[in-house]
């Protein structure tokens, strides 16, 4: 498991996007984590300090995998980068609108009544 | 394996089970670009809510999920999600505020 910065994670991510367009799926798994073992957690809750958490974010192609953390300062940014990166990539998911809107101009046009209506 | 036909069910449920165990809830999002299908899993080991579409929209829909979980996770469990949406509102309300001359 290869742990990485931000910016390097968002652009292995890309790459793992684009070489699995052929074939493969892309696995991407959001958790909490304080990353630190339970015996540091117990010093610090017995300590009275707060546990600070970050996002752990892992990415996987079935061949490599990488992952990062996201602190609270960061993640606006990441989230962001992010959107854009999946944005960009799933460019496969259908868009059901037209089919309905067909749909239901067929079924109008069966029933005999002519008001279209355009949902935007 | 659980799959939930209502996305705003499916969002409410995964917020849910964070909030209750945020130790241990993950959410695991899969792409495949071939097949043209996004499926969505959250988990806390225990019970297990997925999702799954072909729908453009919905990947949409997915992309504010992830802004919630982002935050939940980044934060806290304790987060105010209103602040997720209210940015949202934030970006639309100097829209409205057309006049602003009282003179």
């Amino acid at each position: 498991m290869v742990l990485l910065q931000l910016d390097p994670f968002l652009n292995e991510l890309t790459s793992m996007f684009e070489k699995s367009k052929e074939k493969g799926s892309v696995w991407v798994t959001l958790k909490r984590s304080s990353l630190k073992s339970k015996v540091q957690k117990r010093k610090l809750s017995s300590a009275g300090e707060s546990i600070e958490y970050r996002c752990l974010i892992r990415a996987t192609d079935a061949k490599k995998s990488i992952s990062t953390s996201v602190g609270a300062k960061d993640h606006q940014r990441f989230q962001a980068s992010y959107a854009t990166i999946l944005k960009a990539h799933m460019t496969t998911l259908k868009k059901r609108e037209r089919k309905d809107r067909k749909k239901s101009t067929e079924a109008e046009k069966k029933e005999g009544t002519s008001t279209t209506k355009k949902k935007l | 394996m659980v799959y939930i036909v209502s996305w705003d069910e499916f969002v409410d449920r995964s917020v849910q089970l964070f909030r209750a165990d945020p130790e241990s809830t993950r959410y695991v999002m899969k792409y495949r670009h071939c097949d043209g299908k996004l499926v969505l899993k959250v988990t806390d080991n225990k019970e297990c809510l997925k999702f799954k579409t072909d729908q453009a929209q919905e990947a949409k829909k997915m992309e504010k999920l992830n802004n919630i979980f982002f935050t939940l996770m980044a934060r806290g469990p304790d987060v105010d999600l209103s602040e997720v949406a209210g940015k949202e509102q934030m970006e639309t309300q100097p829209v409205k505020k057309g006049r602003g001359r009282k003179q």
